[in-house]
């Protein structure tokens, strides 16, 4: 029974950046919780907060109710990964796992043996424990560093962007591959990484960082549907959100390209603002040749000229220029700036079924669902639509 | 072009080592000649003999001076290399203030010319009674060798990544611990550099030697060897010094080729991230 409990922690650096920022958390028993955000926003400092390889400017740290602010990091008794693995070099695969074993002195060989035995098949490592860590690839280093953690039955895992020294494809391999680890062993972990696929599918909650300040803590579908602002809901989904501007004129919301009805109850709230900013997922819009026509009466069908597409197979995304105040573009620079991205230009992306005819250079026919349109006020970057967004179970 | 480039190369290389080996095959052959065979005018003995060697190992003089010469060599080794890894750790990984003022004061000591020292120190040394004793070569030694040997250690120790500490501290060790067990042996080759050139400072040292001691009670073989004298009061010692020269040079060559890769990597060492 591992929970993590974190308390209004505070990091200031003795150059006077504050890397976290009154961060409160709750981990429970068992649970995978994601540390996310673009580089610079504070999660790898938080995560070496928890292991104890950074002091604790202010707040409290508690590991299973015990305060361990001053607890040094072998008395935590946590299990850590870090991003280039960390492997002894001069030791062998075997005695890279055996390593905490070895320290703590109360086992005998012959248990040493049996465990790392049992870790390296776990992690299919049976075959590389006589090898030193120069001889073995990326993934293979992976591992070991995997095997040391399991191996001592540590309170919990920390895992410090495991996987971003690897290739797409064993990216891909080893995250399954530390899920099902995690699934299976049922141990609290703490996962850090700036790549949000990862956030998504391995966390039971996200918690998404910007600045040191904790944005949002939620499941990977709550934050997909339902961000509090316009950094969340930048940050999470491949290709981003789009963002457009919208001004009200009553029960309409002007978008560049379209007008789209604005629900009653939002309509009263956003009466006496001019400007504001709508985000659309790609995915909300559709080559309107292929929407039902059941559909394509809850929709707006609009025209617009299709700059360049992309045809995935499964999909095909298509970009759509669209001209906007310099007010606007300079909303969505900071934003992009935020987020480690950069804003070319004001375009939409529009993800489209991999059927359409829409080929680049043509004024196409699009579809859009409103209900899918997210409203952001553009000071504050508060999610206006928030309560209404209803969440699919 | 190529072909003149390969040709010069190695005659450049012969000539080289000619002219670095001549004085030492110089000695070898001198050391092999007996008696007035040194007056010979040639290059060879006419005789091979061991007459010297035997000579030399005979004269108290020579085997006490050996002994004196390896254990001072090495008690100055170890302790100077124990000393600068704990002080180059703590260069390369703490943060407190003054780090910048021991290093150039380490490297000033380094570059501070050893015969200006020995006359105080020979005063020193009278007055409080370290004069000929080994501990009173074993500080000098020691205070000259630390610079570098720390220099060498804490570029090794800087170059070993913080995460292995921090891998090693969270598998459960302590400071100490993760120090011994991952930070010494990853800086193998450092501590290796840093010793072979600690004890060939001491091994090779004359002026220190000649000046501080007196007697057999410390004195070691380089200083030694100007004591020498023949088997006769009228006889040329050239053969027996020639036969003790070569007796302490082989120890030092011999370390030389076997660990020339080591000391090559070792003095490279974050020079170049590898």
């Amino acid at each position: 029974m591992t929970t993590i409990n974190l308390d209004s922690l505070v990091k200031r650096f003795a150059d006077g950046t504050t890397a976290v920022d009154d961060v409160t958390l709750d981990i429970d028993d068992g649970e995978f919780m994601i540390l996310v955000g673009p580089s610079g926003c504070g999660k790898s400092t938080l995560l070496r907060m928890i292991a104890g390889l950074e002091d604790i400017t202010s707040g409290d740290l508690r590991i299973e109710g015990e305060v361990v602010n001053d607890k040094a990091p072998r008395e935590r008794n946590l299990a850590m990964v870090f991003q280039n693995y960390a492997l002894y070099p001069h030791l062998s695969v075997f005695e890279n796992i055996a390593f905490p074993l070895r320290l703590q002195k109360r086992f005998k060989d012959e248990e040493i043996r049996a465990k790392v035995n049992d870790a390296a098949q776990t992690l299919e490592l049976t075959e590389l424990l006589e090898r030193k860590p120069s001889q073995l690839s990326g993934g293979q280093r992976q591992r070991v560093a995997m095997g040391r953690a399991i191996v001592r039955e540590a309170k919990a895992f920390l895992f410090d962007e495991p996987l971003s020294n690897l290739d797409a494809k064993l990216r891909g391999q080893m995250r399954a591959e530390i899920a099902r680890l995690q699934r299976r062993m049922g141990i609290t972990t703490v996962y850090v990484t700036h790549d949000q696929v990862e956030a998504m599918t391995l966390g039971d909650r996200v918690a998404v960082l910007r600045k040191g300040v904790l944005q949002q803590v939620a499941t990977p579908r709550e934050l997909y549907q339902q961000p509090v602002n316009m950094f969340v809901a930048g940050f999470i989904g491949s290709p981003p959100m789009n963002f457009v501007p919208a001004t009200i004129e009553g029960e309409m919301a002007e978008l560049p390209f379209a007008s789209v009805p604005l629900p009653a109850e939002l309509a009263q709230g956003a009466r006496d603002r001019n400007l504001l900013l709508a985000g659309i997922r790609p995915e909300a819009f559709e080559d309107a040749a292929l929407v039902d026509d059941r559909d394509r009466g809850s929709g707006v069908t609009f025209h617009a000229t299709v700059d360049v597409t992309e045809w995935l197979g499964n999909e095909q995304f298509a970009y759509v220029p669209f001209d906007a105040s310099s007010e606007v573009r300079q909303h969505l620079r900071d934003l992009a700036r935020e987020l480690d991205s950069e804003a070319m230009r004001t375009q939409l992306v529009v993800s489209l079924d991999s059927a359409t005819e829409i080929k680049e250079g043509q004024d196409a026919e699009l579809w859009l669902d409103p209900s899918r349109m997210m409203l952001f006020d553009p000071a504050t970057g508060e999610n206006l639509t928030l309560a209404r967004t209803p969440v699919a179970a | 072009m190529r072909r003149g480039v390969n040709v010069r190369w190695p005659i450049g290389g012969v000539l080289v080592v000619v002219y670095a080996l001549f004085p030492v095959v110089w000695i070898l052959s001198l050391s092999f000649k007996a008696g007035d065979d040194i007056n010979n005018k040639k290059f060879l003995p006419t005789k091979w003999t061991f007459d010297n060697y035997r000579t030399v190992f005979d004269t108290d003089l020579f085997t006490a001076a050996l002994r004196n010469s390896l254990g001072i060599s090495l008690i100055a080794t170890f302790l100077s290399v124990a000393i600068a890894t704990l002080a180059a750790y703590a260069i390369a990984r703490l943060q407190f203030r003054g780090k910048k003022l021991i290093l150039s004061i380490a490297l000033a000591i380094a570059m501070f010319p050893t015969v200006a020292l020995v006359g105080p120190l020979f005063d020193m040394w009278r007055s409080i009674g370290l004069y000929d004793t080994w501990i009173g070569l074993i500080i000098p030694y020691m205070s000259f060798t630390l610079p570098l040997s720390i220099w060498v250690l804490s570029a090794f120790f800087r170059q070993i990544p913080w995460e292995m500490e921090q891998a090693a501290q969270i598998d459960g060790a302590t400071p100490w611990q993760a120090f011994r067990k991952v930070i010494v042996p990853l800086a193998a080759p450092g501590v290796f550099t840093a010793a072979i050139l600690t004890f060939f400072f001491a091994w090779n040292d004359f002026v220190f030697g000649i000046s501080l001691t007196s007697t057999n009670r410390a004195r070691p073989v380089p200083a030694a060897l100007a004591f020498f004298t023949g088997e006769s009061q009228f006889q040329q010692p050239t053969a027996a010094i020639a036969a003790a020269a070569v007796v302490v040079t082989v120890p030092v060559v011999v370390l030389v080729l076997l660990f020339q890769k080591k000391i090559v990597a070792g003095l490279t060492a974050g020079a170049v991230k590898g």
